[in-house]
């Protein structure tokens, strides 16, 4: 069989990003949108992980994905805590809707 | 190359094959007696109460996202460990100061009572038992003005 | 051991991190003196110990003045002239909103605790901004700015308009700092480095091989630039959120995170990106053939055309002038378009004047929602009568704005077309963009003039307005500077000059 070599993940990744790009630009519902963005950093961490283990020997591209995991969980932290307040307020989490500030 | 690919191509392929002449031949022998009772979720043989789909309580989110923060960051302290006869002193009074940092965060959503399932009906803070009032006494003054100028 | 070296430079690097110790140890004290005191009346005291953390941190970051350029931290952060001018620029600015949030009625009864935390927390994302010269610092700096920045702007809760403004900042922030992830992913796997310097070194091969990856990078890498600075075609989030937002907050996010994204594009691109010219020493050149400072030509010459036509059409100030700032950052990226230290300069220069008359212009935004409780042009009509400093006032970071003389905002313009001209037939279009588009924003910001100076007030509403002795106070202070560097400009113009020295590398 053939070994799963640097090209396999980055196939995976731009995958992933290319998905998550599609339900951000074409849904609605704020969960999803947040869920797609989720999608794009992983792509990222894959890529970093990826290049680190088979381009390149030093640690970096791990180390970033470690930071990026941690602030993609305080960022869909304060993003869902605004969804939810939002939720409260007009009932809804589409994000068509959320246009009282349009003009 | 693509060789390499051909176990698992006609893997897909015969499995594919499989669940559809399965579900032909299904087809082709099932009897069809429709009724509303086969349309009902499958709870044990046992008629459905309420919806299946059930909110959960939204204190769980809190929970949660207080537990996501505090998870994550055994992200920094494992690598830490790891190393850490090798990194000595230094490094240790450095990690002392992040768990510190996130104790003051532990104190802070403590405090301000999101560890509590229930929380109490009078807070610990006036603005905490009733915010609404505190959102009147701003709308009101807002007025006040209003009516001083106009 | 191997790590001692670092560990040694780790905390050889510590005295010169003191300004951002001083706002971590002022964010730490917001917190637990909020969490220690009772009773909701101590919010004035939140503001003024915010207010000192960010008064002795100025004077600490301005003793950093007479240290050299040295790299911190293994290569993370600089300590240079340049980071240093931001810095100070953050802090003025962060003061100036303490201030508009202690004086403005709209936080008036609600929890501020976490307000003034999240704002400290904010101005120190944005010191790491200025000074990181690591993708992942870089990252970081982003997304500490941009997690708090998020919040601020929901922070009335029960206000839609305010957590809608919170919603389209964190997706729209999400998203661009998730494309600016790919993309400094992709510049990893080119050359296998994160450090900046490194990139510069090890780009020209990268070019070479792949120039349609590297591209796609600076690309991407863009999104997450321009999102900050509310570039065009990532500006969508910015008139919602300034709309939105308690005004104090729009005020400061129209400025410091705006400045915070300049200092990091302009970072990012000198440093990674180009390599000074061989023939001058204040000339850069960009590494390979990927033309990125045509690219930002044209956004450049987008975001201030767009941003100028829709604010014609707006009849809400506070959306008027999210368009003018969204104008206003096309205007500054004119200086970085051309790779010398001239241009470079004149962002600098710009970023001040526009500091000063954008916070003006938003002070009085806040003076009169405190009055009549609106935003909309067509109350505006008559307060040149019913208010005369705050009308006058307006008039002036109007006028500025618009960059007419005696003004600050027209030395900061008349250096930014200088350096255009200076560098050469090619920018010669984007000079007369500039020329037309200040022109077109002549008539709106007349426009907000005729309302408060030519229309009469209706009779029943013909007394006048009881302005906050504060507020005159402030706005004193925030007219004199625009018309004394709008005289005598030469300190002004020393102290950005002498902001233009960048950390050049150990290598």
């Amino acid at each position: 069989m053939m070994a799963v070599g640097l090209n396999h993940f980055l196939v995976l990744s731009a995958l992933l990003f290319v998905l998550g790009l599609l339900a951000v630009l074409t849904k609605k519902n704020a969960v999803t949108v947040l869920m797609g963005i989720e999608l794009i950093l992983n792509a990222a961490n894959i890529n970093f992980i990826a290049f680190s283990r088979y381009a390149d020997t030093d640690l970096d591209g791990q180390l970033f994905a470690l930071f990026v995991i941690i602030t993609a969980a305080a960022g869909a932290a304060v993003a869902l805590a605004i969804v939810l307040n939002i939720y409260k307020q007009m009932r809804s989490v589409n994000l068509d809707e959320a246009d009282t500030l349009a003009g | 190359m693509l060789l390499h690919f051909a176990a698992p191509f006609i893997f897909v392929i015969v499995a594919a094959a499989f669940i559809a002449l399965n579900l032909l031949i299904s087809r082709l022998l099932q009897p069809r007696v429709p009724s509303a009772g086969k349309n009902t979720t499958y709870e044990c043989g046992e008629i459905p109460i309420g919806s299946s789909w059930v909110q959960f309580n939204i204190r769980f989110y809190v929970i949660t996202l207080i537990f996501v923060i505090f998870d994550v960051e055994i992200v920094f302290l494992v690598p830490w460990a790891v190393v850490f006869k090798d990194l000595g002193w230094f490094a240790f009074v450095e990690v002392v100061i992040f768990v510190f940092i996130l104790l003051v965060g532990l104190a802070y959503a403590w405090r301000k009572g999101d560890l509590e399932w229930d929380k109490p009906e009078t807070g610990k803070f006036a603005r905490d038992a009733a915010p609404q009032l505190f959102e009147e006494v701003g709308t009101e003054r807002q007025q006040t003005v209003q009516e001083v100028t106009l | 051991m191997e790590f001692s070296h670092f560990l040694q430079i780790n905390l050889a690097s510590l005295p010169y991190f003191i300004p951002e110790l001083m706002l971590v140890a002022t964010l730490l004290a917001l917190i637990i003196i909020d969490l220690v005191m009772k009773k909701p009346s101590s919010s004035g005291w939140l503001a003024v110990v915010a207010l000192a953390g960010v008064l002795i941190t100025l004077i600490t970051v301005v003793n950093q003045y007479n240290l050299d350029s040295r790299s911190l931290f293994n290569g993370m952060l600089v300590l240079d002239h340049f980071s240093l001018f931001f810095k100070v620029l953050f802090l003025l600015a962060a003061s100036l909103a303490i201030l508009f949030s202690m004086a403005s009625i709209e936080l008036a009864g609600r929890p501020v605790g976490e307000y003034f935390t999240l704002l400290i927390a904010l101005v120190l994302g944005m010191f790491l901004m200025a000074a990181s010269t690591n993708l992942i610092m870089i990252y970081i700096s982003i997304e500490l700015v941009s997690i708090s920045s998020f919040v601020l702007a929901a922070y009335i809760k029960r206000a839609t308009r305010s957590s809608e403004a919170g919603l389209k900042y964190a997706i729209y922030g999400a998203f661009s700092s998730g494309l600016m992830l790919y993309g400094f992913s992709l510049l990893y796997g080119l050359t296998g480095t994160l450090d900046l310097y490194q990139l510069a070194n090890l780009l020209s091969d990268a070019v070479a091989q792949n120039p349609l990856v590297v591209f796609l990078a600076v690309l991407f890498i863009l999104a997450g630039f321009g999102y900050k600075i509310a570039a065009v075609p990532f500006h969508f989030w910015a008139p919602d959120v300034y709309e939105g937002a308690p005004t104090p907050m729009t005020a400061f996010f129209s400025v410091g995170p705006k400045a915070a994204g300049f200092a990091l594009l302009i970072r990012f691109f000198v440093s990674g990106m180009s390599q000074p010219s061989l023939v001058e020493s204040t000339v850069w050149q960009a590494i390979g053939n990927v033309n990125w400072p045509q690219l930002l030509a044209v956004i450049s010459a987008a975001t201030m055309t767009l941003g100028n036509l829709i604010a014609l059409v707006q009849n809400n100030v506070k959306r008027l002038l999210a368009y003018s700032s969204i104008a206003h950052a096309g205007y500054a990226l004119m200086g970085t378009v051309v790779l010398t230290q001239e241009g470079y300069f004149a962002t600098l220069f710009y970023l001040v004047a526009y500091y000063l008359m954008n916070m003006g212009a938003f002070l009085v935004v806040i003076v009169f929602q405190d009055l009549i409780g609106s935003e909309k042009i067509d109350d505006y009509r008559g307060l040149g009568y019913r208010a005369p400093l705050p009308a006058v006032a307006m008039g002036l970071f109007l006028f500025s704005l618009t960059g007419l003389p005696p003004t600050v905002g027209f030395i900061g313009k008349f250096y930014l077309f200088a350096a255009l001209i200076k560098a050469g037939e090619q920018y010669y279009w984007l000079a007369v963009v500039g020329v037309l588009n200040s022109v077109v924003s002549l008539y709106y910001y007349v426009k907000i003039m005729k309302y408060m100076f030519l229309d009469r007030p209706s009779e029943e509403k013909a007394t006048a307005l009881p302005v906050a002795f504060g507020m005159n106070i402030m706005l004193i202070v925030l007219m004199v500077p625009i018309l004394l560097f709008g005289l005598y400009w030469a300190p002004l113009q020393e102290f950005t000059r002498n902001s233009i020295q960048f950390f050049t590398g150990v290598f």
